[in-house]
């Protein structure tokens, strides 16, 4: 994997008045590459992708999209530069159909704004279709669907909408047993493709080594790890997934409860 | 491995399935209950010519504010200020007419004085619309602090300009102004002209008599009522009261903004889930802003039909108006959390508390507090409905 990367990270630092969420992280994104970022509850992960995606801006360090140094001010900003991101609550409205849901905030216009529904729902189901769902009725509300599906959707749309770097913020926490699966196969679909990169959030250290190819490890808003599948060993991965602390002393502490 | 996908789990409907199960379905039965039951009870008066135009004049009235406060309540929001803004639209409106334009600018023609109130309710409309996007609280409290800060100011003006909290006895501008006839005069008169046409077959030969018993003239009389001709054997009834254009008017476009145009995806969006429609690019403050302005607009043309009409305003005008247009809007098929809900419905909903509010001058027998009777039962059960529907889509959560 020795493809050039798409989106850099460099020192990025964020504050929140005297709460230190992110210091010094450094991030590197490949196309056709399984990045994940790895880390306990308030690790940091979160505000790094509000970072990434433009919710947050960073208090210092940059951002680099083909080499180039950006600031975004905003998501919009963020997804004018291809970085497309599929929330944990996915922003989709369970009331509003597939298509509506597929395009909001973009839809497809004629004049004075008026939708052009027929074409909608034709890319909407033809999108969908080619990660991994066919669903027989885009007027079906979203909340008719299941869990997987409605990850599919948002991760179409996300392709869709022009995204070169898809951020997938924990995208099997919710899900049962079978529909984990069907999210990994979509995102190894997506892989496949080879021109997206992927930032795969999650806290499931199987999941990660299912599909990843490469780690960054965050703990207490630090990078402590980072590297790619071959560099790191199973057993350190387990390790940095507790957060550097060595599994001995857990096993110690709760021993001695 | 069978070749079932998850797609298949959904059951395909035919059109009357469908049909049940829109959600303006249940807004449709109670509107045609309350017709065939006004029919039977009033003897059919209630649709006669003149009963017609009373009707549609009421129904009209309130499905203009009703459309309003449902697009507010898709996008998420409630306006309580429309009573008072109407009361507010209709002083200014009456004030103009009578004292002049402010400022010392001379007289106010009704165009005018419409333009300038429309400007002000706008503002209004911004101001509470912003209010409630930037500090986040609920926009119940805050139209409801304008319920107050606007009745009050209604009333103010009225004493401060006018000595008086009522403007009576204006003169009929409907004759000279083109604007007031569209507002306050009537229209569509060739439907009462075809009716009368018809009517002159059916009552050829038909007239009153000096040998006619006292009963015998009444039932001539309300035969002639339903061929829109008068004791005189003149035509009865000219045309609609102007409301019922701007009715129209109003709620097609809110029909056609809702069903097919971008504007209307975002109006949904926003009201079912702000946060992530506001993740999506959709200007979430802007759409809640612009339908509280237009929440204001819909209460200025009620009030410029009033006025118009009447020739007359008053500090009271308005009484209630908001809750009405709420409940039309709930019965209507519009969810009380957002995101769902039709124009269809709410001119459904509109029709039917029309009619039963107008019910008492059709029934001499029934109390007409009855009405508000009506309205807490079917908006109760409304409210049920409503949320068995979302339910439904959201999969129980």
């Amino acid at each position: 994997m020795a493809s050039k990367s798409y989106m850099r990270v460099e020192n990025v630092v964020k504050k929140f008045g005297p709460f230190t969420a992110l210091d010094d992280v450094d991030l590197d994104i490949a196309p056709g590459e399984v990045h994940a970022l790895l880390g306990d509850n308030g690790a940091g992960k979160s505000t790094l992708i509000k970072i990434l995606s433009g919710v947050h801006q960073p208090t210092s360090g940059s951002i680099y999209v083909d080499d180039k140094k950006i600031f975004f001010r905003n998501p919009r900003d963020a997804a004018a530069a291809g970085i497309g991101t599929v929330y944990q609550d996915l922003a989709i409205n369970q009331l509003m159909s597939v298509t509506r849901n597929f395009f909001m905030g973009r839809e497809l216009t004629s004049t004075f704004g008026v939708l052009r529904m027929d074409e909608m729902d034709k890319i909407a189901h033809e999108e969908m279709k080619k990660i991994g769902i066919d669903f027989s009725d885009p007027s079906q509300a979203v909340g008719t669907m299941s869990g997987g599906q409605r990850q599919t959707l948002a991760i179409a749309r996300a392709i869709y909408f022009g995204a070169k770097v898809l951020i997938l913020d924990e995208p099997t926490s919710a899900l049962g047993q079978k529909q984990q699966m069907e999210v990994l196969k979509t995102i190894k679909r997506v892989r496949a493709r080879g021109d997206i990169a992927i930032i795969f959030i999650t806290h499931n250290e199987i999941h990660s080594k299912l599909i990843a190819d490469r780690y960054t490890f965050l703990a207490l808003g630090k990078v402590i790890g980072a590297g790619t599948k071959k560099e790191l060993a199973g057993e350190d991965i387990r390790r940095l997934m507790a957060g550097g602390a060595e599994m001995a002393d857990l096993e110690q502490e709760l021993s001695a409860i | 491995m069978t070749d079932r996908s998850e797609s298949d789990r959904l059951q395909k409907e035919n059109w009357f399935q469908r049909t049940v199960r829109r959600p303006e379905i249940g807004a449709f039965i109670v509107m045609m209950i309350i017709i065939v039951a006004l029919a039977m009870a009033s003897g059919g008066k209630a649709f006669n010519a003149l009963g017609l135009k009373n009707n549609v004049a009421i129904i009209a009235q309130l499905g203009i504010i009703a459309t309003g406060a449902a697009l507010l309540m898709i996008a998420g929001e409630f306006d309580l200020s429309i009573g008072p803004m109407i009361a507010f639209a209709g002083m200014s409106i009456a004030i103009m007419l009578k004292w002049g334009l402010p400022f010392g600018l001379g007289e106010a023609t009704p165009f005018l004085a419409f333009l300038i109130t429309l400007l002000m309710t706008l503002a209004f409309g911004w101001l509470i619309g912003t209010i409630v996007v930037k500090s986040g609280l609920s926009s119940f409290i805050v139209t409801l602090a304008f319920w107050f800060f606007l009745r009050g100011l209604t009333e103010v003006c009225f004493r401060l300009i006018n000595q008086n909290t009522n403007v009576s006895g204006l003169p009929d501008f409907k004759k000279e102004s083109w604007f007031a006839e569209q507002m306050g005069g009537e229209v569509f008169g060739w439907f009462f002209d075809a009716w009368y046409w018809v009517g002159t077959k059916f009552s050829a030969g038909l007239e009153f008599t000096a040998d006619m018993t006292k009963s015998e003239k009444i039932e001539l009389i309300n035969y002639l009522s339903f061929l829109n001709i008068n004791r005189k054997m003149e035509q009865w009834v000219t045309g609609f009261d102007a409301r019922l254009l701007w009715f129209i008017i109003i709620a097609g476009a809110a029909w056609y903004v809702l069903a097919r145009t971008q504007l209307g995806s975002w109006i949904y969006a926003t009201g079912d889930n702000k946060e992530s429609a506001r993740a999506n690019g959709v200007p979430v403050n802007r759409v809640k802003v612009g339908l509280f302005m237009f929440s204001a607009f819909c209460a200025t043309i009620f009030a410029t039909c009033q006025v118009l009409d009447t020739n007359s305003s008053d500090a009271a005008k308005g009484m209630f108006k908001e809750l009405e247009a709420i409940a039309i809007a709930v019965v209507g098929g519009i969810l009380m959390t957002g995101g769902f809900g039709t124009i269809v419905g709410v001119v459904f909903g509109a029709i039917t508390f029309g009619l039963v509010a107008n019910a008492v001058f059709f029934i001499p027998w029934i109390d007409g507090a009855w009405f508000r009777v009506f309205v807490g039962t079917v908006l109760l059960l409304a409210v049920f409905a409503n949320e068995r529907i979302r339910k439904r889509i959201t999969g129980g959560i």
